[in-house]
């Protein structure tokens, strides 16, 4: 019981010199954790309250603000749009993450094998889009699926006799090409991920696998997947949490129209606050947001322990 | 034992609440005292995109001696994104704004964040502007003026001379002007580019639709900011035309500001582009090898106008007497005259369009037409049409209803009634 400790000691040290040894020692640890803690609260735990604080006020950046009870929510619960955005959301980051984590895992492995050389190189380039900035791969993903016939992705269509798709507008055709996008951007940290995660199982376990005649598939299937299991289950979890905050790809590559096709939960509040000026629906949909994501990580949770065991 | 604990957590966060709030303060005042005791003044002037406005501090400094000018230049969005959150804020924005025209409907219910500069003695120099923009920077009764036109962009027609050629066209301005003077006569030309040559007569939907939109007297909002598109005939009768050139295929489906437009551009895949004056710096840069096959010409049934900016004094700044004075000198009818000769901005003065310096002014890019002439009739004829808080919101929602009909073929009734519907619930939030 620390705490308990140290409010006996300060009402003890009342009658001594105001700054005893200890004291100035912990007041010391405080102003070194200071900085973080101030940048945080001004830049987090402050705007975190204040949009619930906004959540039930109408405002447009410039007036003055107004109570309105639960109006935003019912504004937003009953917009169709809404609920657009949260089933986009989900689509498409069911479409950008899972075929991500599984050719992540393939890559990974194939990289962890010793037939692969130039090993750095290979850990490099796939890394490599990650640190790209979004903005341009999201210019680069634009010039791939554009609208025109001529368009790489249209001429690679017409080989297989598809006629060519809208990408800017075309309900799935937009879904695919943001959900590229993610893919190409992550799929090289996962790998890593895998990648590290692989190197600690140790090579023996391989070997006696051999040795017993254990095929490729079995070795992943019984020695890879069962000891890889609790980094999976960290990159589903981030990916998820992540793929539900989709934002810059989708904004850079719809540009300011927001069409309904490829309208996330976080780019729906992002236009109710910097493109309609109403804050309060704004940051209403972000509470909304907040409780979703409290509700996939609660379940995400859960399965991952449950798998744990 | 916790709830002492959680009672000083919360006591701690309020006080550092406290604390972050009146540093900014502090700063804030610090900041904006920057005169010093000889009477020395910097005046902040926040722009976007290329202005050149820099070239006349100078000449500034020659007549106001005791004042220094700061350009801050940004790109579009950033700026007004940065103007709107220092302005909310209450504190950092510039002594100078510039806005542009679609910017400036979002500050019409915040008079209070700006300097009234009819206050400032903007009266004596409006006859100088033209009245329909300067209509466009005044609130709905008249009495409040935030800001100075800089330039405008009133609408006209670029055409290629050599699609037209091909459909067996004339190519003199003139006369293509004679063969499109009504929107009806636009509509047969346009079916015969698209027989004779098989381009579309237009790159996309949004441009038609804008200039018939900006012909109008009246758009999305009366002066009471009631939505009016539904008994008001000119938006619909906008969409409507638009969507009979879809139907009848002589609409292209390139979207503007992508490469692939560019492109179009530049190797004459459709006809016509209805564009403001700005645009000729948009296609002469993207259409390099073009030169001399773009030409221009009036609009069907007179110009509108699109775009152009003005330059505001935001209620932060400690010398709105100085910033005015700069702010009138650098938007005087001579001073335009040199922004439109040294970058393209087309003067928002009348007195400059009879300056023979002005007049002189052709361009042998757009085959030797002078420019400068019919971009300055065309402002004349352009009618001031109140825009209104939701314009933009209003504008997104018909363009995307357009675009659908366009490239996805969805039936135009039912899309102008959910963009209706999208309209109103986004309109009742803020």
């Amino acid at each position: 019981m620390p705490e308990i400790q140290t409010k006996n000691n300060t009402t003890k040290v009342l009658k001594m010199p105001y700054f005893t040894e200890r004291k100035k020692e912990s007041l010391t640890g405080y102003l070194y954790i200071s900085p973080f803690f101030i940048l945080f609260t001004i830049f987090s735990i402050f705007p975190i309250f204040f949009s619930f604080y906004l959540a039930f006020h109408r405002w447009n950046g410039l007036g003055e603000m107004q109570y309105v009870g639960w109006r935003n929510f019912k504004l937003i619960l009953d917009d169709p749009m809404f609920w657009k955005s949260i089933s986009n959301t989900f689509i498409m980051a069911l479409m950008g993450t899972l075929p991500q984590l599984i050719v992540a895992f393939l890559l990974a492995y194939a990289l962890n094998s010793s037939i692969v050389r130039f090993k750095n190189f290979f850990r490099i380039s796939i890394f490599m889009p990650n640190v790209t900035s979004i903005v341009a791969v999201a210019i680069v993903f634009g010039t791939i699926y554009t609208n025109s016939e001529t368009g790489i992705m249209n001429v690679v269509l017409s080989y297989f006799n598809i006629s060519p798709i809208n990408w800017g507008s075309n309900e799935w055709g937009l879904k695919v090409a943001i959900s590229t996008m993610v893919f190409w951007r992550w799929v090289g940290y996962n790998t890593i991920i895998y990648l590290a995660g692989m190197q600690s199982i140790p090579n023996e376990l391989y070997e006696a696998a051999k040795i017993d005649g254990a095929s490729l598939w079995q070795q992943i299937r019984y020695i890879t997947l069962p000891l890889m299991k609790p980094v999976i289950i960290f990159t589903v979890f981030v990916s998820t949490i992540g793929s539900l905050q989709l934002f810059t790809e989708p904004l850079v590559f719809l540009g300011r129209t927001m069409r309904e096709e490829g309208i996330t939960m976080v780019l729906y509040l992002y236009r109710e606050a910097f493109m309609n000026n109403a804050f309060g629906t704004a940051s209403a949909s972000a509470v909304i947001l907040f409780f979703i994501i409290i509700i996939i990580s609660v379940i995400n949770l859960l399965v991952a322990n449950r798998l744990g065991k | 034992m916790f709830a002492k604990k959680s009672l000083y957590s919360i006591l701690l966060i309020f006080i550092l609440l406290v604390a972050g709030c009146s540093s900014k303060e502090k700063t804030n005042s610090e900041s904006d005292s920057d005169s010093d005791s000889d009477g020395n003044i910097e005046l902040v002037v926040w722009t976007f995109g290329s202005t050149g406005y820099e070239k006349f501090l100078d000449e500034y400094k020659k007549i106001k001696p005791n004042v220094t000018i700061r350009f801050q230049n940004a790109d579009l969005a950033d700026h007004h994104n940065n103007l709107f959150t220092a302005i909310s804020a209450g504190s950092g924005a510039p002594d100078i704004a510039m806005i542009e025209a679609g910017y400036i409907d979002q500050y019409r219910e915040a008079e209070d964040k700006f300097e009234n500069l009819y206050d400032l003695g903007a009266k004596d120099i409006q006859s100088n502007y033209l009245d329909w923009t300067w209509a466009n920077a005044e609130s709905a009764d008249k009495s409040f003026l935030f800001g100075i036109p800089t330039d405008i962009g009133p609408t006209v027609m670029y055409y290629r001379t050599d699609v037209f050629e091909e459909a067996g066209l004339p190519t003199d301005p003139e006369e293509v002007h004679a063969l499109t003077s009504t929107w009806d006569d636009f509509r047969k030309v346009a079916n015969q580019v698209k027989e004779k040559t098989g381009k579309p007569m237009t790159d996309n939907v949004n441009l038609i639709y804008y200039s018939i939109r900006d012909q109008s007297p009246e758009t999305y909002f009366n002066r009471e900011d009631e939505l009016i598109i539904d008994n008001s005939p000119y938006i619909k009768n906008a969409y409507d035309y638009s969507i009979q050139l879809i139907n009848d295929g002589v609409v292209g489906k390139i979207s503007m500001w992508t490469p692939e437009w560019g492109t179009a551009m530049n190797d004459g895949s459709f006809g016509v582009m209805l564009a403001p004056s700005w645009m000729q710096n948009v296609i002469k840069g993207n259409a390099p090898d073009a030169a001399g096959k773009w030409s221009i010409t009036h609009l069907p049934e007179g110009a509108g106008n699109w775009g152009g900016s003005y330059l505001g004094i935001p209620s932060q700044t400690k010398h709105a007497d100085e910033a005015y004075a700069f702010v009138s000198w650098l938007l005087s009818p001579e001073n335009q005259l040199k922004s439109f000769t040294e970058e393209g901005l087309f003067p928002s003065t009348p007195s400059v369009y009879s300056n023979p310096a002005f007049t002189n002014f052709s361009d042998e890019y757009f085959s030797g037409v002078n420019t400068a002439k019919l971009f300055s009739e065309a402002a004349e004829q352009v009618k001031s049409a109140y825009t209104g808080p939701g314009y933009a919101i209003a504008n997104t929602e018909i363009g995307t209803a357009l675009e659908n009909v366009n490239t996805e073929g969805k039936d135009p009734e039912k899309e102008w009634k959910d963009a209706l519907d999208r309209i109103t619930r986004q309109l009742e939030r803020r």
